[in-house]
């Protein structure tokens, strides 16, 4: 019992200094959504590709490009990339849990201020491809607009929504389900 | 893509005989509708060819959604069949058909010979004598012509064998865009719109499909034009570019993105221009399919808490909610007749099922479907029948009552499939 009490003031004096130390410009901003004013569309006639639609794929990478690190922050980088923030079915709205798993990532960010991040909003194979695609975008938002309200700059955050395209557990029960309702983040590059 | 239109020889129908038939009329929207019975022993001819072009023709019977294959076990002479004898109609009336299709299939070099008859088997009158012609490889364009030219000119129906369905198909660890005959006939996957290809939809000249692709790792909006096979970019905002649909004009495109934190539904131009925002609020709106004439929009919103399909007077802006059964009604599809809308409508037991419901919200009905989890209503070109995604990954084809459900498709790995116009 004493051990909790003790572990809640360890939380708590964390969330100080993390508040203290780490907004010093975006204290507590209220969660605003962004508006981008993206410019109008490039019209781009995709390069010729032999044999299929002409979209030349070369040099494009498909994935996101990782970047090596210090060996003395790999555990806190891998930590980082490797918990997912869940959520509950049809829902993009943050639970306690949640909040704390964000609460580290941006002390993560916070110690690492060159790193940029990639949200990716996945969800469980029920429910509908387009409707899914819509849902992971809002989890991958709402994931965003937390780590802002945290202090993160906006600009280190990026977004994708895959959908139901990206189960890390291919199960169709409850328990797979669960893990595939989730932000998951990946490292961009410094 | 170009391959599909490359294969497709040219076919010939002759007509070998004057045919005294008029066109039959059929009710198939009445509530009593039998389906015709039909008998078709096995065809005369090389076993291999003849065999296949059977089967063909056996599924695309099924799938006419008018038509009943009687068993062949049932049959007194199972076949093989050239031509129908008169005396050997009472054989086919005592099994209960109400026709019977006999045919020859012949190859003269690379090319195959489809000689098919159809009579009626109470007055021994005969509908359909006719010769298509078709490479060997293709012999089901020439099943297709017979079909089309029965339901055109025998029945006074849409020839929906002109018209096929593009779908997503999985290729090893990829999603690519697939096209194939509606009947799953001379499929072909299309390559090189990246790894992950979702959400195909037709302009209603048939001569494009917007899709959804990855090719940036962003889901982006894209144009394929299935003449040159060139892709242009329509739309690449932050955020989702997802769920496409033309407009009833073609010139439009209405989709969804989320620039404005939400996601809502755009109309825009083909080249990314001239965008509208059409859906306004906090909830998430997606997966928009509009009327042929031009007045409405039937879409997906979580505005009242859970995924249900809403409806919007596109001249007023004016939004009405059209279901109210479960929690959780997505991808909305108009019947190219505008009197019905199909949607994935998810079952007490929380399996999704395909449901229909009239636009003035009544009519609310559930098709039987699978049972394995139905997902992506794509109606014909005419409005009769549906296609949509099972559980299992294969394409089905069902009618609007629900009395019959035909996979186009085998393997699995298939998904959202979108019905084509008519093709000329």
């Amino acid at each position: 019992m004493r051990r909790i009490v003790y572990i809640a003031y360890a939380t708590m004096l964390l969330c100080a200094i993390l508040i203290l130390m780490g907004c010093p410009k975006k204290t507590l901003e209220p969660v605003t959504p962004e508006v981008s004013k993206t410019p109008p569309p490039v019209q781009t006639e995709m390069p010729a590709e032999q044999p299929a639609m002409k979209m030349d794929m070369a040099g494009e990478s498909q994935g996101a490009g990782a970047s090596s690190g210090k060996p003395s922050m790999e555990k806190d980088r891998t930590a980082f990339e490797n918990t997912d923030i869940y959520f509950e079915f049809d829902s993009f709205e943050l639970t306690p849990e949640a909040r704390k798993a964000l609460a580290n990532k941006a002390t993560f960010l916070n110690s690492h201020p060159r790193i940029k991040t990639r949200i990716e909003g996945n969800c469980d194979e029920r429910g509908t491809e387009e409707y899914n695609l819509a849902l992971g975008e809002r989890r991958a938002k709402a994931v965003q607009d937390y780590l802002v309200f945290l202090g993160i700059s906006a600009d280190r955050i990026s977004t994708v929504s895959y959908g139901e395209e990206r189960p890390v557990d291919p199960g169709h029960n409850e328990t797979a389900w669960a893990k595939n309702r989730r932000a998951h983040f990946g490292i961009l590059g410094e | 893509m170009r391959r599909i239109f490359a294969i497709i020889s040219v076919i010939f129908p002759m007509f070998c005989l004057s045919l005294h038939a008029q066109q039959i009329h059929i009710d198939i929207e009445a509530s009593g509708f039998q389906k015709f019975k039909v008998a078709m022993p096995t065809y005369a001819g090389p076993g291999d060819l003849a065999g296949s072009v059977w089967a063909t023709c056996a599924r695309d019977l099924q799938l006419s959604g008018i038509f009943d294959l009687i068993s062949p076990q049932s049959y007194v002479n199972p076949g093989p069949i050239g031509e129908v004898q008169q005396g050997s109609l009472k054989d086919f009336s005592l099994i209960g058909s109400d026709y019977v299709i006999t045919s020859t299939v012949s190859r003269q070099g690379t090319a195959g010979i489809f000689k098919v008859q159809m009579v009626e088997v109470s007055t021994g009158q005969l509908i359909e004598s006719a010769t298509y012609t078709s490479g060997e490889q293709t012999m089901y364009q020439a099943v297709h012509a017979f079909m089309d030219h029965i339901l055109l000119n025998k029945f006074g129906l849409s020839p929906i064998f002109s018209s096929k369905i593009a779908c997503i198909k999985k290729d090893k660890a990829a999603k690519q865009l697939h096209v194939m005959w509606f009947d799953g006939t001379g499929g072909n996957t299309i390559h090189g719109g990246g790894n992950l290809v979702l959400s195909p939809a037709w302009s209603p000249d048939g001569k494009k499909i917007a899709f959804v692709s990855y090719w940036k790792n962003n889901p982006d909006l894209y144009l394929l034009d299935l003449a040159s096979n060139n892709v242009r970019q329509v739309s690449a905002q932050k955020g989702i570019n997802t769920s496409p649909a033309f407009d009833a004009s073609g010139a439009r495109i209405g989709l969804t993105l989320s620039i404005d934190g939400s996601p809502k539904i755009y109309l825009m131009d083909q080249d990314g221009s001239g965008r509208i925002k059409l859906t306004t609020g906090w909830a998430t709106d997606t997966s928009p399919s509009f009327s042929i004439d031009g007045k409405n929009m039937v879409f997906c919103s979580s505005r009242a808490g859970n995924p249900q399909i809403f409806i919007m007077d596109l001249a007023t802006k004016n939004v009405r909610r059209l279901t109210y059964e479960g929690k959780y009604n997505s991808e909305p599809c108009f019947s190219p007749r505008g009197d019905l809308v199909a949607f994935s409508y998810r079952a007490k037991n929380d399996k999704f099922c395909i449901a229909t419901i009239k636009p003035d919200g009544s009519n609310f009905r559930v098709l039987p479907g699978t049972g394995l989890g139905d997902e992506s209503p794509s109606f014909s070109p005419d409005g009769r029948l549906l296609a949509f995604a099972g559980g299992d990954g294969n394409i089905y084809i069902t009618d609007l009552p629900g009395t019959m459900t035909v996979p186009v498709t085998s393997g699995g790995g298939f998904s959202e499939p979108a019905w084509s116009p008519l093709m000329k």
